[in-house]
């Protein structure tokens, strides 16, 4: 297959691919995410429960199960058709993201509750305040002498019977471990202030561990106790039947019973749950009716009937003439009463026949008793969810965030453009059409892959560009180069394209590498980056590398780049002379008084975390009222008993006027919604200008823990892929380079005081990536060069190397930077703060690819005798200099011979054409050399190599030479600083280069 | 907290070794190690064997990595030329 065929068959699989990319974006709907469309996004961590005491891969996806179906039959009213996801994310979370929800207490209370029924036998596990029970073994006659056990009995859970939070917690954490069906397996944590007012602090946790970390600042307050309730008691809140309201476990109002855990009727055992409508009672409420499985029923049967003989045992002692007393059976609800069923032993000697199933009657309004009814009838979480964030982010401001994010996008697009064009014209052209297509296919593979569109995703997209316009950059560099180097322009596409594809390709897989350890570790949101940064690399390196070249391939001999100066190669460029190596010592220098300084700042001011790793509520609003102050704000809250909250005015175009954001310790859903209101009451808060955001302690470790454990893994993929592709003294000076550009960075933010985000730490591992693009592309052209350059010290192929490639750098990291910038200034803040890390980290890994990287490994490689031996010479031979770029005998190149590998290349090959260095190399290596009086010789003679020296090259000169080690052979070591004059070479019989 | 101010110290001055003749054990990437190694070792037996956490770091800190970052890299500077020397005195 020709050349031109191979481009024809690329181009009609790209104009297929286009084509195909177009149809896709018109028929697919975009789906956005949370932080675009606005809604409730909420992450859950996966804790043990009684029936899966070891969370196992299966009880998660189980539980995922529950609640898609839970988001598709209750959140979105049955419809199905909700653009919710519920998905396994990180090690033991669960996120939900359920754009459109304007309730999160709702979403909380559906998705988060495990909906464990438990069924108790009342008067059996009822315990008094002493922790035993009133029963006491059920002997007939006891209550006649225990008027508060029966007085207990027949408050029949309802508040007024009820003690305190604290005093039932104390009194269950007297009792030991306890034998029966427990609804919960393991101990319980509860924090109360010791004061006098007992309030709850945190709890109830399942380790002492997570509940110091629930507790505000992840501290013990210094007046508080720890109370511990075993397996085998369980202390359930009373419900207020007048309230409408429910009322929280830390209300003082709320009142407790203290049962033994011993559960006659599981959940499990229910079935057919409907929401209907009591007509017996009053006006009729709303209540919810089952059936029972057929164990259920028995074991139903069973328990009602045991409880309606021991009714019939006991005489009331409150009442007269004996009679049996009212006994009564309990329905929990995931640790709260919903109901105290009445089993009169007169009417019901034999229990009640679970036939005919029952019925749960309580405060109920139709809404949360269909809810009821759904949960139950979906079934309970096999495990216990504990939430851990929460956000809630309204449609406008969503839609603005979107709008920003575009707005950046284009901006970024359009200036990669425009810097393309102006500095490679018709090339930059061409890159501007692979740009195109990319950005073609690549919104129309988001599309097909179902994917959403998040603020961290756009973030994404726009790097990619500065990614796939870097390929290019690369490419056309080589294409330049190759050109001035004498080619034609058809032979110097093909060999540009053929020499700079290695580059690309190692920086690229480092890239992709890098992406995908982010999307295995990462939390949620930085996911969504992570797959558009790699999907985009992926598609980039077809449209930077085979569509261009397809297209350049196709146009090689048209009249419209039949110039190099229409390829931007008209002039020879720019040679570098600047001693890079030599210079080194200033920019250590830089680096390590910034970092010095870093340090100290780390050290003085610490890094600002926040809300991610703090844990706690953030609330941004907008307010009408014109001159609210934050004291307005702050009189509010302090109502609410918020008021330490921090708040801050904000300035914000997009919130308006008159804007705050209100920092305070994490507050359940129902509680913003409560401060919601009041602010809007007072100030009037505009339609979708209140978002808010929780997240809990252990979330932010998670987050910390998992970016570790990324950077870390992300450091092993790339050295490990450095030492592979290079060598392995190659791949300490990067974690050296990356390590200087990690720290550099969190040494800015420390200086500046500006907030560490988890997009903070999603650019921080997208740095260990990009910022090894350019050390890559100078680690290239210093591995090509070694061979080239068989007698220049290596300090001098470094120079050479950077002199060749610095062009190209601060051509990639100037189109990197471009759309990094457009995204800091139009990107609003989520993407702003994405940005400035990428801006920092991007342009310390340019540098430090440079004067970082490249200096250690050149004062590392000069270590190896070869190179030893090499300085030496040149020091002997330039007064004790090595010159900078190597010159005379040491900048003699040669084209090395790799090893002949089978071509496998598919199409015949382009004539062969030589550039004038390639044709001067030919006939050096025919010994055709029509100025031989230029080059030495090469000797054979052995030598071993020098010990380290320690005397100065003028105390060497007067040493004799010591014998060298066989390192030095081929590098015509032994040459005479002043070589004897040839002898004429005579014509000698040749065939096809080689002396007959 | 107290472990980043240590690693940023070390990794500081470790970039002026480049001013030094170039007689580290291991080179430059040994003065890296002996730099990194003896920040932290010095600044946890400051600190007790403990890493100063968010709100116990201060600038001080940061000060405590600096003598150990010398040590350090004066420890593989003097192995090295023990080692330069031990290789001249050599018969061979």
């Amino acid at each position: 297959m020709t050349d031109r065929r191979r481009n024809f068959l690329i181009l009609l699989l790209v104009a297929g691919l286009l084509a195909g990319s177009v149809a896709a974006i018109f028929a697919k709907k975009a789906r956005l995410g949370l932080d675009l469309k606005g809604g409730v996004q909420l992450v859950y961590q996966t804790k043990p429960s009684a029936a899966q005491p070891v969370v196992t891969d299966e009880a998660k996806q189980r539980a995922v199960d529950i609640m898609r179906k839970r988001v598709d039959q209750v959140l979105s009213g049955g419809t199905g058709t909700s653009e919710s996801e519920v998905s396994l994310s990180g090690k033991d979370q669960i996120t939900a993201s359920l754009p459109g929800v304007p309730n999160a207490a709702r979403a909380v209370k559906l998705l988060g509750t495990p909906a464990q029924l438990a069924f108790y036998d009342w008067e059996s596990n009822l315990l008094g305040p002493n922790g035993k029970p009133y029963a006491n073994g059920v002997s007939p006659g006891l209550l006649a002498t225990d008027p508060a056990a029966a007085q207990a009995s027949q408050a029949a859970g309802d508040v007024s019977g009820g003690m305190p939070l604290y005093d039932a917690v104390k009194t269950a954490a007297k009792r030991g471990v306890q034998p029966g069906q427990a609804s919960r397996r393991g101990p319980e944590f509860w924090l109360f202030d010791k004061g006098s007012s007992h309030r709850l602090l945190a709890g109830p946790e399942d380790t002492r561990k997570d509940l110091i970390a629930a507790a505000r600042g992840g501290v013990q307050p210094p007046n508080s106790q720890i109370l511990v309730v075993q397996q085998g008691t369980v202390v359930l809140q009373a419900t207020d039947q007048n309230s409408k309201k429910p009322v929280a476990p830390g209300d003082p109002a709320a009142r407790f019973y203290v049962l033994n855990d011993n559960v006659a009727l599981f959940g499990k055992d229910v079935k057919d749950p409907k929401q209907e409508t009591d007509s017996q009672a009053a006006g009729s409420p709303p209540n919810v009716t089952f059936k029972f499985t057929n164990t259920g029923k028995k074991e139903f049967h069973d328990v009602t009937r045991t409880i309606s003989q021991r009714g019939q045992q006991l005489q009331n002692p409150t009442s007269t003439g004996g009679q049996p007393l009212t006994q009564h059976f309990a329905v929990a609800l995931d640790r709260k009463l919903i109901t105290v069923a009445t089993i009169n032993p007169q009417d019901l000697p034999d229990g009640i026949d679970g036939e005919q199933g029952a019925q749960i009657t309580g405060s109920f309004t139709i809404q949360s008793a269909q809810d009821l009814a759904n949960l139950l009838k979906l079934g309970a979480l096999p495990v216990n969810l504990k939430l851990i964030s929460q956000s809630q982010v309204s449609a406008t401001l969503g839609k603005e965030a979107l709008h920003q994010g575009l707005i950046a996008g284009v901006v970024g697009l359009g200036i990669v453009i425009l810097f393309l064009l102006l500095f490679y014209r018709v090339l930059g052209l061409i890159a501007t059409l692979g740009l195109v297509i990319y950005a073609f296919y690549f919104y129309a593979l988001l599309k097909i892959t179902n994917s959403t569109f998040t603020l961290p995703g756009i973030a994404g997209l726009i790097l990619t560009i500065g990614v796939a316009a870097d390929a290019n950059i690369v490419i056309f560099e080589r294409v330049k180069e190759e050109i001035r180097a004498g080619r034609s322009i058809p032979a110097g596409i093909a060999v540009g394209y053929k020499k700079g594809f290695s580059a690309i390709l190692d920086a690229n897989v480092v890239t992709i590498m890098t992406a995908f350890i982010l999307f295995v570790l990462a939390t949620a949101g930085v996911k969504g980056f992570a797959f558009t940064l790699g999907i985009g690399t992926i598609v980039s390196l077809f449209t930077a590398v085979m569509a261009t070249q397809a297209i350049l391939g196709a146009m090689g001999r048209s009249r419209l780049i039949s110039q190099p100066s229409a390829l931007g190669a008209g002039s020879q460029g720019r040679r570098w002379t600047f001693d890079f190596m030599g210079s080194s010592k200033y920019f250590f220098s830089l680096s390590g008084v910034i970092l010095l300084i870093g340090a100290l700042a780390i050290g003085g001011k610490g890094l600002k975390f926040g809300i991610d790793f703090e844990s706690g509520t953030r609330i941004t609003t907008a307010v009408t009222k014109q001159g609210t102050t934050e004291n307005d704000v702050r009189s509010v809250l302090a109502s609410s008993g918020y008021g330490d909250a921090k708040i801050q005015k904000l300035s914000d175009k997009n919130l308006g006027p008159t804007a705050f954001q209100i920092s305070t310790r994490t507050l359940q859903p129902d509680k913003v919604a409560t401060v919601n209101q009041q602010l809007d009451q007072r100030f009037g808060v505009p339609q979708g200008k209140f978002s808010s955001e929780s997240v809990g302690p252990t979330f932010g470790q998670t987050v910390a823990n998992s970016a570790v454990i990324a950077i870390i893994a992300s450091l092993l993929v790339i050295s490990a892929y450095i030492a592979l592709r290079f060598e392995w003294k190659f791949a300490v000076p990067v974690l050296i380079a990356l390590m200087h550009d990690l720290l550099i960075t969190a040494g800015v933010y420390s200086l500046l005081g500006r907030e560490v985000t988890t997009a903070t730490v999603a650019a921080l591992l997208t740095i260990l990536g990009y910022s090894l693009y350019d050390t890559i592309i100078v680690f290239d052209r210093v591995r090509e060069n070694v061979p080239r350059m068989p007698r220049a010290a290596f300090s001098q192929i470094v120079n050479r190397s950077m002199s060749e490639v610095i062009t190209r750098s601060a051509a990639t990291t100037l189109c990197t930077l471009l759309p990094v910038t457009a995204l800091l200034l139009f990107g609003g803040q989520t993407l702003g703060d994405f940005a400035f890390a990428l801006l920092i980290g991007v342009a310390s890994g340019a540098y430090s690819s440079i004067f970082i990287a490249s200096p250690v490994l050149t004062h590392w490689k000069e270590r190896e005798a070869v190179y030893t031996s090499r300085r030496h010479r040149l020091e002997d031979e330039n007064d004790g200099k090595v010159p900078a770029y190597a010159t005379g005998a040491a900048g003699h190149e040669v084209e090395p011979k790799g090893p002949r590998r089978p071509s496998g290349r598919l199409t015949a090959p382009e004539p062969e054409q030589l550039s004038p260095s390639e044709f001067e190399a030919l006939k050096r290596n025919l010994d055709v050399d029509d100025a031989p009086a230029r080059r030495g010789t090469a000797t054979a003679a052995p030598r071993q190599a020098r010990p380290p020296r320690t005397s100065s090259p003028a105390a060497r000169k007067a040493t004799p030479p010591e014998p060298r080690s066989a390192d030095d052979v081929a590098e015509n070591e032994g040459m005479s600083p002043n070589p004897k004059p040839r002898k004429p070479a005579k014509p000698r019989n040749r065939r096809h280069g080689r002396p007959r | 907290m107290g472990m980043l101010a240590w690693t940023m110290m070390g990794l500081a001055l470790w970039h002026f070794t480049i001013f030094l003749p170039d007689r580290h054990w291991g080179g430059i990437v040994g003065a890296f190690l002996g730099a990194l190694i003896g920040a932290i070792i010095f600044g946890l037996i400051v600190n007790g064997f403990s890493v100063p956490g968010r709100h116990d770091t201060h600038l001080l800190t940061a000060a405590e990595a600096i003598p150990g970052a010398l040590i350090g890299m004066a420890l593989v500077y003097f192995e090295g030329v023990r080692r330069e020397r031990a290789a001249l005195a050599s018969p061979s």
